[in-house]
């Protein structure tokens, strides 16, 4: 079961094992550069807001309500990163438009290793964007659906999904006691730890994401079995992008703030971060996703400026996450 | 294990700060809007838990769940308080019924995230 809790997406599995839940939510963001240098990870500035797409049916579109999920608000060009917490190990697959952010093909079942097409929790404490190599991601940032910059519509040729999708295996009981028996006592600490107008004429509201700037973050590759995930037991989810611009006349409610750009954000002295894991080793980066033009790419392809304030900046100064740390000990989050 | 609020908070907080000084008391307390004096006295549990508005802050600060400290704090938080006073016979029947329920028994009646067809 999937439960909206605090703006969370609460996947539970209680008939796999009482602790067998994790929660993910979106974080805001602000866009790093999308100018071909590498970024380190921007920080965290709240959770979106999310919403039962059911409770405002009528007011969103219909395939909306046939994919069921929820729904947060992003504005063009917008920023988001993934957060997941939670102890207990779940395989957890992202999509974009339903092509997979790891490996850049299109959402499947199951689990596979060669690639792989998931990420481990908690190990992989969140992701921004697409893994277009080995160690590098190109951030997720949100361009309107059926105006060709999306991941799904390079790839696809469509602009028939949009929005992000979240399935999650857990381990199995077995496997996790097993694993617990394994290790020491420590402290395991859970972090909780980013215009346009609907015209009569049916502007669509649904966001896609598209490849942005390149930034430094690893997937992690699975350090279990793949026969420890019990992949009968799947939840997932369907989290529709609502243009932030139509979110208030949708929901009555006002959509979050502009985020600042990284050029105010870096101008403050404000701080960046950097993630190391625990000796886990990183998975390659997607050909397919490698070969995706990132947005100010495409932009210049269609003679057009699709993101406003992308001059390079200088980042710092860089607070270093867990360096050191052995596994399990502390993990820490964006603040 | 955490006997009480205070103690709790404590030990959540020095978690937290044995790799990150940002969760010193005086850091900590600067961004919740207290005086560091105060939550080292909440820390201690010489004075009651903050207001909820307090709390909630601490919980968002900390990474815990609201409600989870709210409950430790002796507290309801405003949503769930308005909720039962819009249909108090109701809402205290279901929690009285449901009480001594198992967890899964408990999740059945929770709003899930309906999935449809993609």
């Amino acid at each position: 079961m999937i439960e909206l809790k605090q703006d969370r997406l609460v996947f539970r599995f209680p008939d796999v094992h009482k602790d067998a839940t994790v929660s993910v939510e979106f974080q805001r963001t602000l866009r790093i550069p999308d100018d071909g240098h590498h970024y380190p990870l921007p920080p965290g500035l709240g959770r979106f807001p999310i919403r039962h797409v059911d409770d405002f049916a009528g007011r969103v579109p219909e395939r909306w309500i046939e994919h069921g999920g929820v729904m947060l608000p992003m504005y063009q060009s917008e920023a988001l990163w993934v957060n997941f917490s939670g102890r207990y190990p779940c395989a957890v697959k992202v999509a974009a438009g339903k092509i997979d952010a790891v490996t850049g093909k299109a959402l499947g079942a199951g689990l596979a290793r060669r690639p792989q097409n998931y990420l481990v929790t908690p190990e992989q404490p969140w992701l921004d964007g697409y893994c277009v190599e080995k160690g590098v991601i190109r951030q997720f940032v949100a361009m309107p659906l059926g105006a060709g910059y999306s991941a799904e519509e390079q790839i696809t040729g469509a602009a028939e999904f949009g929005g992000l999708q979240i399935v999650v295996h857990p381990m199995t009981a077995e496997a996790y006691e097993r694993l617990r028996r394994l290790r020491d006592e420590r402290v395991m600490y859970r972090a909780a730890a980013p215009a346009m107008a609907l015209t009569a004429a049916g502007m669509t509201m649904g966001m896609g994401l598209a490849p942005g700037g390149r930034m430094r973050q690893e997937i992690f590759t699975d350090p279990h079995h793949l026969e420890d995930w019990d992949q009968a037991q799947t939840n997932r989810c369907f989290v529709h992008l609502a243009n932030s611009l139509v979110w208030r006349h949708v929901t009555g409610h006002e959509p979050p703030t502009v985020p600042p750009t990284a050029k105010e954000y870096s101008k403050a002295g404000l701080p960046w971060f950097e993630y190391y894991g625990a000796g886990e080793s990183a998975v390659e980066g997607s050909g397919i996703l490698a070969k995706l033009k990132s947005v100010v790419q495409m932009g210049k392809d269609k003679g057009d400026v699709p993101l406003p304030e992308n001059e390079s900046v200088s980042a710092g100064p860089v607070v270093e996450l867990r360096k050191g740390l052995a596994k399990d000990e502390v993990r820490e989050g964006r603040f | 294990m955490a006997k009480s609020f205070g103690d709790y908070v404590r030990k959540r907080r020095e978690a937290r700060r044995a790799t990150d000084d940002a969760f010193s008391l005086r850091q900590l307390a600067q961004r919740i809007g207290v005086e560091p004096s105060f939550l080292s006295k909440v820390e201690r549990d010489e004075v009651p838990p903050p207001s909820e508005a307090k709390v909630v802050a601490l919980a968002r600060e900390l990474g815990e769940d609201p409600d989870v400290l709210l409950a430790l704090a002796g507290k309801v938080s405003s949503d769930l308080q308005q909720a039962i006073r819009k249909r108090p016979e109701l809402f205290a029947s279901l929690i009285r019924q449901l009480k001594d329920q198992p967890d899964y028994a408990v999740l059945r009646i929770v709003r899930e995230v309906r999935d449809g067809k993609w």
